[in-house]
């Protein structure tokens, strides 16, 4: 920390901070025309100048980009300061003589009529005071350059390139909203909403939150969603050899500082959703391929994303970065989405570590957890539809058929493959251990899809924060999120920008973990685009009608069904011995605990399933709960009255529920 | 016998000027979307390294919902 002292107030900072700053948390006030906190500081108004003495030497500098670095006296009001930023509120008035900002400052500084006449004076309100915040914040906040400046002197002006329109910009109105004047209007909104200000106000307070608070919160920006991979890690979270546990010594291996630091090339926003200034996405550029018909070249990754890592990484005992890097470009090469990838493959390497696959059945290939030379292999046989490649291809649905066809498996081999496939409904686990939340049970099993998350991430207000502990909590989770989630899927939006940043008051709110801001923008975001008002009950209600229609097409075509919604026990406990003793001290506290069972003189085996006794019995009263919460019958179906009160009783529906 | 604290639902030891930094260390709570509550009352983030909790609080770290 170094002491400062600013106009005889002393106070200590960290090395770097700039005088602007440490005098604002002084109170004291330092006048700026063109400083945000949000931009780089750029010193063009120079009216924040003040007086440094660093020793016996006295000069005059920029508050807003001068770093304190060692001790020193400031002093924001002597005569010379005053008497400069007059001259230079003068010479901003004799050429904008209406511009309120200025007008304020010249009132404040007494400056009553410029000495001088400006030859390019500008009597518009709004003139552009050439501050330079907006062409700042189209590069910084949302790493554009559509505008810039151009000419010099008082030819100086922002401009698009060859003042013609720029197509890259997608009107995102951070320039409009950041511009100090009002000189920046938007005057042409592609999309026609009927009232586009509201839509703009909400989707500036986000790019907003992303330039203020994201590098605190999740540092989407800076590395997406990689940043759950140590968290997960932290959390025992992280799917680690086909989910039979959740961390791993090796995981500092691939998480997302190893990404930033030696992979991550592009600070760019990826465009997958024009003028959104988180950016997630990431790529890797210039990395090496080591196999497959593309080695030796170097190449450009999209990612990864977390998904990638915990699914083609800890999931399948691989924690090598490249390896990572290398699956995910050839699963996007190969248009293989790499969970369904990895889940598979780490089903297919549990079975070979157990023995229901060996050398001979897998054509050679050697399939233990952490063989990445073999997991490779794998993902370019499938691409090329040879060998046992093909067979993994298929997903862990047809596999567990095909090895109890053509293998000679016991009925307990054919149980535990049952168990340990991470998959429902066909589709395979996106990559998070569920067995300490049974709401992320449900989340899964529910999904009408399959087994994915993105209906409902309950983990954390479930097993972590103890938020929703009865089957009612659970059950209205599991109704509230999955209906919210879905309404971003009927409505084209992405859905991290609703709580992967959060506002600042957020924690104050009455219900955090909804983010109500977030919720009323996505109203505004509606009703601005559609000038129908809603709220954000019937946003819900929105979603309700498809969903439960989506339900009973799944039922007209044999599925929607309570034996559907069934999951691994894998993904509701411990599946063998090893897996319970690993976290032995956590089952054995719950059995005693939570179901009362005296657990001495008890072998791992007995209690091993005692538990999934309990674990398989909880499930399904949570299906009972949620099916009654979404007003479906006891066999998970949607009931006609549940249906009429949707008004979605058309007669294809009805004609299907009547069966 | 021990002095405890209640850190979302489960008892851990109490420890002498334990700050809310010191809780989420003991509880190895990495994430950093948080939302801290101690006997009801909002701890914000810039007072997490200087309030203290006095023994047999009630506290609720509450993670807030990311997961892609």
């Amino acid at each position: 920390m170094i002491k400062i002292n600013i106009d005889g107030k002393k106070t200590e900072v960290q090395n770097g901070t700039t005088i602007l700053s440490a005098a604002k948390k002084l109170g004291i006030d330092i006048p700026t025309l063109c400083h945000q906190p949000t931009v780089e500081a750029y010193d063009a108004c120079r009216l924040c100048v003040v007086d440094v003495t660093d020793g016996k030497k006295t000069k005059m500098v920029t508050s807003c980009n001068y770093p304190i670095r060692k001790e020193i006296e400031v002093d924001t009001k002597s005569d010379k300061v005053i008497k400069t930023r007059k001259t230079l509120i003068e010479m901003m008035l004799s050429r904008w003589p209406n511009v309120r900002a200025i007008k304020n400052l010249a009132g404040e500084y007494e400056v009553e009529k410029p000495r001088m006449k400006h030859p390019k004076i500008d009597y518009n309100p709004n003139a552009c005071i050439l501050c330079g915040l907006c062409v700042n914040a189209c590069s910084e906040i949302m790493w554009e350059d559509i505008i810039g400046f151009a000419g010099r002197g008082d030819k100086r002006k922002v401009v698009m390139p060859f003042e013609e329109h720029n197509i890259a910009c997608v009107g995102c109105s951070t320039c409009e909203n950041i511009c100090p004047t009002g000189a920046i209007k938007m005057v042409e909104d592609p999309n026609s909403p009927v009232d586009g200000a509201r839509i703009k106000k909400y989707g500036y307070n986000v790019t907003k939150e992303m330039a203020q608070l994201d590098a605190d919160q999740c540092d989407m920006r800076g590395v997406g969603t990689a940043h759950l991979a140590e968290i997960m890690d932290d959390y025992d979270l992280l799917p680690t050899m086909n989910y039979q546990y959740g961390s791993h010594n090796d995981t500092p291996n691939i998480s997302s500082p190893v990404f930033k630091k030696k992979y991550f090339t592009q600070g760019l926003p990826d465009g997958c959703y024009l003028g959104c200034s988180m950016a997630c996405a990431k790529t890797a550029e210039g990395f090496e391929l080591k196999t497959g018909p593309y080695k030796g070249e170097k190449v450009l990754v999209d990612g990864p994303e977390y998904e990638t890592v915990g699914g083609c990484g800890s999931n399948l005992g691989i924690f090598d970065p490249e390896f990572i890097l290398e699956s995910n470009f050839y699963c996007d090469t190969y248009g293989l989405d790499t969970i369904s990838y990895a889940t598979s493959t780490a089903f297919a390497m549990e079975c070979f570590e157990h023995g229901i696959l060996n050398k001979e059945r897998t054509g050679g290939l050697d399939l233990r957890f952490g063989n990445k030379e073999a997991a490779m292999e794998v993902l370019h046989q499938m691409a090329r539809g040879e060998g046992f490649g093909v067979t993994i291809g298929q997903g862990i649905r047809r596999m567990k058929k095909i090895f109890a066809e053509e293998y000679d498996l016991t009925d307990a081999q054919i149980d535990f493959m049952q168990d340990i496939g991470m998959e429902c409904k066909g589709m395979e686990y996106s990559e998070y251990v569920t067995k300490e939340s049974l709401a992320q049970q449900g989340g899964y099993g529910l999904a009408l899809k399959g087994a994915q998350h993105d209906e409902a991430w309950l983990i954390f207000m479930d097993m972590v924060n103890k938020q929703i502990p009865t089957f009612k909590d659970k059950a209205e989770a599991l109704h509230y999120f999955p209906m919210f989630r879905t309404w971003f899927g009927l409505m084209g939006l992405c859905k991290l920008p609703w709580n992967d940043v959060e506002p600042i008051d957020n924690a104050e709110t009455d219900e955090p973990a909804k983010v109500p801001a977030h919720l009323e923008g996505y109203v505004n975001f509606f009703s601005g685009m559609t000038g129908k008002e809603i709220d954000k009950f019937e946003l819900i209600r929105q979603s309700e009608r498809v969903y439960n229609f989506q339900r009973v097409f799944n039922y007209r075509l044999g599925f929607g069904t309570r034996e559907h919604d069934a999951i691994p026990y894998r993904s509701a406990g411990p599946v063998t011995i090893k897996e319970y003793e690993s976290r032995s001290e956590r089952y054995d506290k719950e059995l005693e605990e939570k179901w009362d069972y005296d657990i001495s003189g008890k072998t791992t085996e007995e209690k091993r399933d005692y538990l999934r006794k309990m674990r398989e019995d909880a499930y399904e009263k949570l299906c009972d709960a949620v099916y009654k919460r979404r007003g479906w019958d006891s066999n998970g179906v949607p009931t006609l009255e549940k249906m009429q009160e949707l008004k979605m009783d058309i007669p294809e529906v009805k004609k299907v529920l009547a069966k | 016998m021990k002095k405890k604290i209640t850190v979302n639902k489960q008892e851990i030891d109490w420890e002498e000027n334990m700050t809310i930094t010191r809780i989420l260390e003991v509880m190895n709570y990495t994430f950093k979307m948080l939302v801290v509550k101690v006997d009801g009352k909002l701890i914000k983030k810039q007072d997490y390294d200087r309030f203290v909790v006095s023994a047999h609080a009630d506290v609720k770290v509450i993670h807030l919902i990311s997961g892609g």
